[in-house]
């Protein structure tokens, strides 16, 4: 038994995306938050970084590595920008269903422009009947000479507007025993028929556009389809579980590190009764119980990424560390404001922003209920007494 | 033109940490535990600009550095930021090095890796100043090791067929120039914008080659210039200098504190009719 | 034979720089201390045989000048062969530069040459015990100060910024000038090739920092850059020039030249005032010689209070416009 350590290599991927969100991200983030926008030129400069492709083997165009490396860019990014860890995290969702069911030809075609950075992507499966009711989705695809015909709205779809690639999921049938059969395509920007409708206005995460995307007769051919036809189930929920709810987690991980490194400059800075606040005891209590919720979600995180690169099945773990490091967030961000007393609530400091993009980021992917449900179930079946 | 491009890089106590520098009262020597290494700033446009001229052709592009083993971290940034192979000289026998002892082993380190390759350099590169010591005057002794002409505080480097435009400052504007290669450059800050290193640099730099070498593997080197014994300086006392003064607090309102001021302004003398 | 400390007179526009003047000045302070050492001078450049009286008028006995046209501008090859040939004949102890932009390169280039030491941007020159040269460098910016002797080798190499040593004229003395042919030091075996085309002067906005008695200085806790400007008003009415830290300069809202500090300059003015300065001891090393120091920052635990003479716990948007203000009326 070793202790865990990130690789040398690891590292120097660490400091590399430090280096890059200290300099491109950090000084404009309040900036995106405040005007609900995503940073496209910051975003395709991630793609030059490596972070768009990170899990894409090199020939398709990607560095190869896996979802420790991935997790380690979000949260570098998010530590500045979470809204923008957000974007990048949500085009892995797109990116990571075309490299795991892709035909070659898929893959060939847009896996390089998706890992350069020249185009974004997205997925879409949540409809206004709810997210988590993944069997109910009533968008349709429907067969009509010898071609697909896509019908519905798809709300709540982060990168609505501004991805290239869109990978979704729709009902193309039921099987024998009345069940819905989903199945996924690749649909891209200008598509006839498809475009993003309604832009939310979000709480938090807003360096990420989310939104509605529209399917009105969107006719695309065979070579669309993604996966097998009623393939798209397990598809969009691999993505959602493994993927999707690992990169929630990474965010959050972000946002602590931001309270833990906010909490101290301030407990350092801030002056009381002749010396900084952080030789207070009660101060010190609350920043024990950032690192503490810090270094629980980091643990939780890469562990579950561990085991998404060992291959082995991770959902479980995956849903724990999201539910722990999306709930930690929110309670650090609060922490540090605490801490903070009146600056807290000053937008100056970033402290705000940390946590409306934390209690943001709780729905995305599934909500604290829906992720005790999914470890419940998982305990249940692994665990026994 | 395939240019072959060196880079003489180095890492630095990182600034951010000078607060916790300080001076063992006894030994008389500076304690800097705690203090993590960074590349040296200038150093990465130096290797930036040696990455710009070997794109566009084929060419090569060496990383060298003369440090104790932590060095080799540095190294490897430099392999993943694009540089092809990278070389650490490190050794007892160099340690205590001041510039000319430093740009010496340098000087001994290229002609070997030249020697080895059957092809000189045409440029070398080094950053105008380290954010430590600041000496500033590494590149342009390497210069004269290897007799090339050479120009320091670069921040501005053109090629038009062959022939290179370079720009240099000067306190108040300045100065430019036409070089051919070989030539030794001490390139400033404003030269370039250092890429970013990329997880696909990362992924590369693992088949690239890191050597490190030691005294043995310089045998044409002569130590009387090597190391503490070949350096001309040598460290004197330290001290921590006392500028503490008295601090003398104004309060009161905005414009109480204001008035104060303009008193102190009028005593000083200094301000002409105030 | 009497030791000699050896200046080189930097020209820059046809005319001796400064710092070399303010260099002849600390010779003549380190010269009996060495036993009545001779003071001497090189000068490299075109029709700047003139300039040697200025020499004389700072201390200079005996001048070394290289008068050619191929001199005329500055290049770091020719110029340290012509001055490392002159070392190596003559045998100065001790050997000054300017650490100016092309001083800071051509003076370690002849020291390699002559295979000696140079300590790099001097904050003051000592004669030690031994009767040899203690150039006190800081580092890590400037929270440390070493002493870097030179004691086995020869001539002691150092360079200075501008700024740190004041100049003031000597008595007028007799001085020797002795002209060296350029075909003494022509290169034997030139490998590239580096020609100089043109110096571009950019002029200042504003006095410069280096000649003025009052300094308002800018620092990271300014705000806006509508802040900078009221502190280039407040400078101009007090007759001064305005000057910033590191964070500043990173704003772009000033040139380089602007800036105080280990990388920047090194300034004693009569007066500085500070706004929202904190205090970077690079920053610190360079005006901790102003005769009285104001400063405005409104944390009252900052480091420049510590350095201050005069201390304002306030926000700088407090009394930047009012000081300002009080001036004009």
């Amino acid at each position: 038994m070793h202790f865990f350590e990130f690789t040398e290599e690891q590292n120097m991927l660490r400091k590399a995306a430090r280096e890059f969100a200290e300099t491109e991200v950090a000084p404009r983030a309040a900036e995106w938050d405040e005007r609900d926008e995503c940073p496209l030129d910051v975003f395709k400069k991630l793609g030059e970084l490596g972070a768009n492709g990170v899990f894409v083997p090199e020939k398709y165009g990607g560095p190869g590595l896996g979802h420790v490396e991935r997790a380690i860019f979000i949260e570098e990014i998010s530590r500045h920008s979470a809204g923008l860890g957000m974007a990048l995290m949500t085009h892995h969702l797109g990116v990571y269903p075309i490299l795991r069911s892709g035909s070659e030809e898929q893959k060939e075609k847009y896996l390089p422009d998706l890992c350069s950075g020249e185009r974004f992507a997205g997925l879409a499966i949540t409809e206004p009947g709810g997210g988590s009711d993944f069997m109910g989705q009533k968008a349709t695809g429907e067969r009509r000479d010898g071609k697909w015909v896509l019908n519905g709205r798809k709300c709540f779809i982060t990168n609505s507007h501004i991805a290239d690639v869109t990978v979704a999921t729709v009902k193309t049938g039921v099987d024998d025993k009345g069940r819905s059969k989903l199945s996924a395509f690749i649909v891209e920007k200008g598509a006839p028929g498809f475009a993003p409708g309604r832009k939310e206005h979000k709480l938090g995460l807003r360096a990420s556009v989310t939104g509605d995307v529209v399917f009105n007769e969107t006719t695309l051919d065979d070579k669309a389809l993604l996966g097998p036809e009623g393939g798209g189930a397990r598809l969009g929920m691999e993505g959602v579980s493994e993927v999707g709810r690992a990169g929630m987690s990474a965010i959050c991980v972000g946002i602590l590190r931001g309270c833990l490194e906010e909490a101290i400059k301030f407990a350092n800075e801030r002056i009381l009764y002749g010396k900084p606040i952080a030789k207070i005891q009660a101060i010190q209590f609350e920043i024990a119980k950032i690192r503490t919720d810090y270094e629980a979600a980091r643990l939780l995180t890469y562990y579950a990424a561990g085991l998404k690169d060992a291959g082995k099945p991770c959902a479980t773990e995956v849903a724990t560390a999201k539910y722990f490091a999306t709930e930690a967030s929110v309670r650090s961000a609060k922490s540090t404001m605490d801490l903070m007393g009146g600056y807290g609530i000053i937008n100056e400091y970033p402290v705000g922003r940390f946590l409306r993009d934390a209690l943001t980021s709780i729905p995305s992917g599934g909500t604290s209920h829906i992720m005790q449900v999914v470890m419940a179930n998982g305990t249940l079946n692994d665990f026994h007494a | 033109m395939a240019y072959r491009v060196a880079v003489c890089v180095k890492p630095v106590p990182d600034p951010n940490y000078y607060g916790h520098v300080g001076i063992d009262p006894v030994k008389k020597t500076i304690t800097r535990a705690g203090v993590p290494n960074i590349f040296n700033p200038a150093d990465k446009n130096a290797l930036e600009a040696a990455l710009r001229l070997r794109e566009p052709g084929s060419g090569y592009a060496a990383a060298i550095s003369m440090s104790p083993p932590e060095g080799a971290e540095i190294l490897r940034e430099a392999l993943a930021m694009g540089a092809d192979e990278a070389y650490l000289l490190c050794d007892r026998a160099f340690a205590g090095a001041d510039t000319l002892a430093t740009s010496y082993a340098l000087c001994q380190g290229l002609r070997k890796i030249e020697s080895e390759k059957g092809l000189p350099f045409d440029f070398i590169f080094c950053g105008a100043e380290s954010a430590d010591g600041a000496t500033a005057q590494v590149s342009s002794q390497l210069g004269e090791w290897f007799g090339y002409p050479q120009l320091w505080n670069v921040f501005s480097l053109e090629e038009r067929g062959g022939v290179f435009m370079l720009k240099t400052k000067l306190e108040n504007g300045c100065m430019e120039w036409e070089a051919k290669p070989p030539m030794v450059l001490g390139v400033a800050r404003e030269l370039n914008k250092p890429r970013f290193i990329s997880a696909m640099g990362v992924v590369k730099s693992r088949k690239k080659p890191l050597v490190t070498w030691g005294r043995s593997d310089l045998p044409g080197a002569d130590d009387g210039y090597l190391g503490l014994a070949g350096s001309p300086t040598k460290a004197g006392d330290i001290f921590t200098p006392d500028i503490r003064r008295e601090g003398r607090r104004l309060s009161g309102s905005p414009d109480e504190i204001v008035a104060g001021m303009l008193s102190v302004i009028r005593a000083s003398g200094a301000a002409a009719g105030v | 034979m009497s030791p000699k400390i050896w200046v080189h007179a930097e020209i820059f526009d046809g005319t001796v720089s400064e710092v070399s003047l303010e260099l002849l000045t600390k010779a003549r302070e380190l010269a009996p201390v060495l036993g009545g050492a001779a003071i001497e001078a090189t000068l490299l450049g075109s029709a700047i045989e003139s300039e040697a009286a200025r020499l004389a008028g700072y201390g200079a006995s005996r001048v070394y000048a290289a008068d050619a046209s191929e001199l005329e501008m500055y290049s770091p090859r020719p110029y340290a062969l012509a001055l490392s040939y002159l070392a190596a004949l003559h045998k100065p102890d001790i050997y000054l530069f300017g650490a100016t932009s092309t001083g800071s390169s051509l003076g370690p280039a002849v020291a390699a040459r002559l295979k000696t030491g140079m300590a790099a941007h001097c904050v003051d020159l000592r004669i030690n015990g031994d009767k040899k040269l203690a150039a006190l460098v800081p580092s890590f910016g400037g929270r440390v100060i070493g002493e870097i002797l030179c004691p086995g080798s020869s001539p002691q190499m150092a360079s200075v910024k501008p700024g740190i040593f004041k100049a003031s004229e000597a008595a007028a003395g007799r001085v020797t000038v002795e002209r060296v042919p350029p075909e003494a030091w022509a290169d034997a075996n030139p490998k590239g090739s580096l020609k100089p085309l043109a110096i571009v002067k950019h002029p200042p906005r504003g006095m410069p920092i280096a000649e003025a008695q009052v300094i308002v200085c800018a620092g990271s806790g300014i705000g806006g850059e509508e802040n900078w400007r009221l502190i280039e008003r407040l400078a101009e009415s007090l007759g001064g020039a305005a000057a910033c830290t590191r964070p500043v300069l990173d704003e772009g809202w000033c040139e380089e030249g602007r800036m105080i500090g280990t990388s920047g300059r090194s300034v004693r003015p009569k007066l500085y005032i500070g706004f929202g300065v904190s205090g970077a001891t690079h920053h610190v090393c360079g005006m901790n010689e102003a005769g009285v120091i104001i400063n405005v920052n409104r944390d009252e635990a900052t480091p420049i209070f510590e350095v201050s003479d005069i201390s304002v716990e306030a926000d700088v948007n407090a009394i930047l416009p009012r000081l300002y203000e009080a001036l004009r009326r």
